[in-house]
């Protein structure tokens, strides 16, 4: 049963994925001219705080957002245009990876907060994500898997530092706040 | 809230939404498998015609493509490189194409008619013993909960800046999330002390 | 779910029960006995046996003794980890998802307690939470605005209020739900001089049983009874004109012994 806290627990992540996008530069180094956008971190965050079912709720909940007319994605981007767009697999592999993400915490239970986090979120928000956004691009864009690929590739570094940025975090909420990293409780 | 929609009368504004959405999906369906670069010209022609069917307004709506510039870029790139500069334009022509016919429905309807129409696909929860309330609310939540996020940040930002004379860092994440968090917790807790997210009237099963 | 099932089911007669006992007044409406209260492995609240009925009850203490969770118990936000805590002659265990309802809480921080964007929408909550439909809910909740001198404020997004009138809704959209009890914890630590007033009058008028913490003494003199939380204790229980004065030389005492709050 879904209860008051998770609910807003589900919101706040949401908002968190929203505020996140309208940020501009936050925080994070922009590699080789690549903007690079933060959402996906709060996408991570969501995962590895939340668990597997509430993360992924918060990552579905902030895509209603956007597809119901909120321009809430990084450069002020929204509407149905957006599930039209080369980027939809991307999109698709949030929740998806958000859910993995929160699986790996749940499972590696016994593991350090920094290292597990560290895990889950490259592998829930690098490797799930880019595996349903590369065929994303390829079918969208009537290219090759390859060359989607490496049109790809060139955000891979920013979120490498997104995921140091969510294991951090992670770790210092553990300490700080443990009743919040519901992943775990 | 700020949203994509674009006051007016037209009559893609009178259209039920539901009628709206039935089209874009109809429409994509027909549009995702052409692939004459000719026909598509045409297609193209005729979405812009629909955005200029709005009047001036409406043809300035195809800023929405900007944020989309680079990335058709490399894909025509990536075309290019792959043997192929027509498909290419063939490629381009047809997401661009999609994506303006999608953000037309977008800025023709309303976001509470919007969610309102997508709300409906939430009923069935009921069967799961979940209040269809419960979106509707948590969506309300997080248009409540935006601003509050930003307005921390740049209190922290303010706060950091003062001391560090830098602007920002990513070290002001954890503090970011920790104070918001705490936050949300007492939301949560003013929720739960005015009945909760499903109301004091529950069906008395 | 059987439980709640069953919790559920004997709702109407419970109403009923609460209704016909707590209007025949002079029963107290919270009857605390030998309740304990742990948190994270902590004791806040220890053997506390109570029983209230006066109008107005204060409540005094410093910060971490205990006095927001004995509070919380009265509305269920918080269960006891030990003995029971009874509201209008139920226990709190049992009607804990039908308290709101009769008990309105106001918290420190409006801030924290407003739910929604806009002030209309915040008051038609409390509405649409006793079951009214939204349009209903807002249409009543108007009427409620203007009939408190705030139909101003409806479309106003509640971010953009000055802190004494987002105290005042706050106030209000748990007043609309027409609570028999309630309960404010520090609600004016954020108000200048002037909003206290406001509020302070507001409250003076109204007909529900009002338990307010404060750290503002002031407040609580015309009240008819305070507490002195200390130490997840009842200090000193009695009326104001006696705790009051003892709570302050208290403070000052210990404000001179230990200027520099190094002792625990």
């Amino acid at each position: 049963m879904m209860n008051d806290r998770s609910l807003v627990q589900i919101a706040f992540y949401a908002a968190l994925i929203a505020a996140l996008g309208l940020l501009p530069k936050v925080a994070i180094p922009v590699m080789g001219g690549v903007p690079i956008t933060a959402q996906t971190l709060g996408v991570m965050l969501a995962g590895v705080m939340l668990g597997p079912v509430r993360g992924a709720l918060a990552v579905l909940l902030f895509l209603f957002l956007v597809a119901v007319g909120a321009p809430l994605l990084a450069g002020g981007r929204g509407g149905l245009g957006v599930f039209a767009s080369p980027s939809v697999g991307f999109l698709i592999g949030w929740p998806i990876g958000a859910f993995v993400a929160g699986l790996i915490m749940q499972t590696t239970g016994t593991l350090r907060v920094l290292p597990a986090a560290a895990i889950a979120a490259s592998v829930g928000g690098i490797g799930i994500v880019y595996l349903i956004g590369i065929p994303g691009v390829a079918f969208m864009a009537d290219l090759p898997l390859v060359s989607a690929a490496i049109g790809s590739a060139a955000y891979i570094p920013g979120d490498l530092i997104k995921v140091a940025i969510t294991a951090v975090v992670a770790e210092t909420v553990a300490r700080g706040l443990p009743r919040a990293l519901l992943s775990r409780a | 809230m700020i949203s994509l929609y674009l006051p007016g009368q037209s009559w893609l504004h009178r259209c039920s939404v539901r009628l709206k959405l039935f089209s874009l999906a109809v429409a994509s369906l027909l549009i995702f498998p052409i692939s004459d670069p000719r026909l598509l010209g045409v297609v193209l022609i005729v979405v812009v015609a629909l955005y200029g069917s709005l009047g001036p307004q409406g043809l300035r709506q195809l800023k929405a493509l900007k944020p989309l510039a680079s990335l058709v870029a490399i894909i025509f790139l990536l075309h290019v490189v792959a043997g192929s500069w027509l498909e290419g334009v063939t490629a381009v022509l047809r997401l661009v194409a999609m994506v303006l016919l999608a953000n037309l429905v977008s800025i023709t309807t309303r976001m509470d008619d919007m969610m309102e129409a997508v709300m409906t696909l939430f009923a069935p929860l009921k069967v799961f013993g979940m209040s269809p309330r419960k979106p509707a609310l948590a969506v309300t939540l997080v248009l409540r909960f935006a601003p509050v996020l930003l307005s921390v940040y740049s209190s922290l930002r303010e706060a950091y800046q003062a001391r560090c004379g830098k602007r920002t860092s990513w070290r002001l994440m954890a503090p970011f999330l920790l104070q918001s968090l705490a936050m949300s917790e007492n939301v949560a807790e003013a929720l739960s002390a005015r009945g909760g997210a499903d109301g004091l009237r529950q069906d008395k099963a | 779910m059987a439980f709640w099932t069953r919790k559920s089911k004997d709702t109407k007669s419970k109403e009923e029960a609460i209704a016909a006992d707590f209007d025949a007044s002079g029963k107290p409406y919270a009857v605390l006995q030998n309740v304990s209260l742990e948190l994270e492995g902590r004791t806040v609240l220890q053997d506390i046996s109570l029983s209230l009925q006066e109008a107005r009850v204060g409540i005094v203490g410093l910060n971490g003794s205990g006095k927001s969770s004995l509070v919380r118990l009265l509305n269920g936000l918080r269960l006891p980890t030990g003995g029971e805590v009874r509201m209008f002659g139920v226990s709190t265990e049992a009607m804990r998802a039908e308290l709101p309802r009769y008990v309105g809480f106001v918290f420190q921080n409006p801030d924290h307690q407003a739910i929604f964007p806009t002030v209309e929408e915040e008051i038609a909550f409390g509405l649409t939470q006793l079951g009214f439909a939204r349009a209903e809910a807002r249409d009543q909740a108007l009427a409620f605005l203007v009939r408190h001198h705030c139909g101003h404020l409806a479309e106003k997004p509640f971010a953009d209020l000055s802190e004494g009138q987002k105290q005042l809704i706050c106030l209000l959209a748990v007043l609309v739900m027409k609570p028999k009890l309630l309960i404010l914890d520090e609600p004016m630590s954020s108000l200048d001089g002037l909003a206290t007033r406001r509020i302070e009058r507001k409250l003076a008028e109204l007909d529900q049983k009002i338990v307010m913490i404060s750290h503002d003494l002031g407040l609580l003199r015309n009240f008819d009874r305070v507490l002195w939380v200390g130490d997840g204790k009842i200090y000193m229980d009695g009326a104001p004109g006696d705790v009051l004065p003892a709570y302050e030389a208290d403070l000052e005492q210990r404000a001179a012994r230990d200027p520099e709050g190094l002792q625990p």
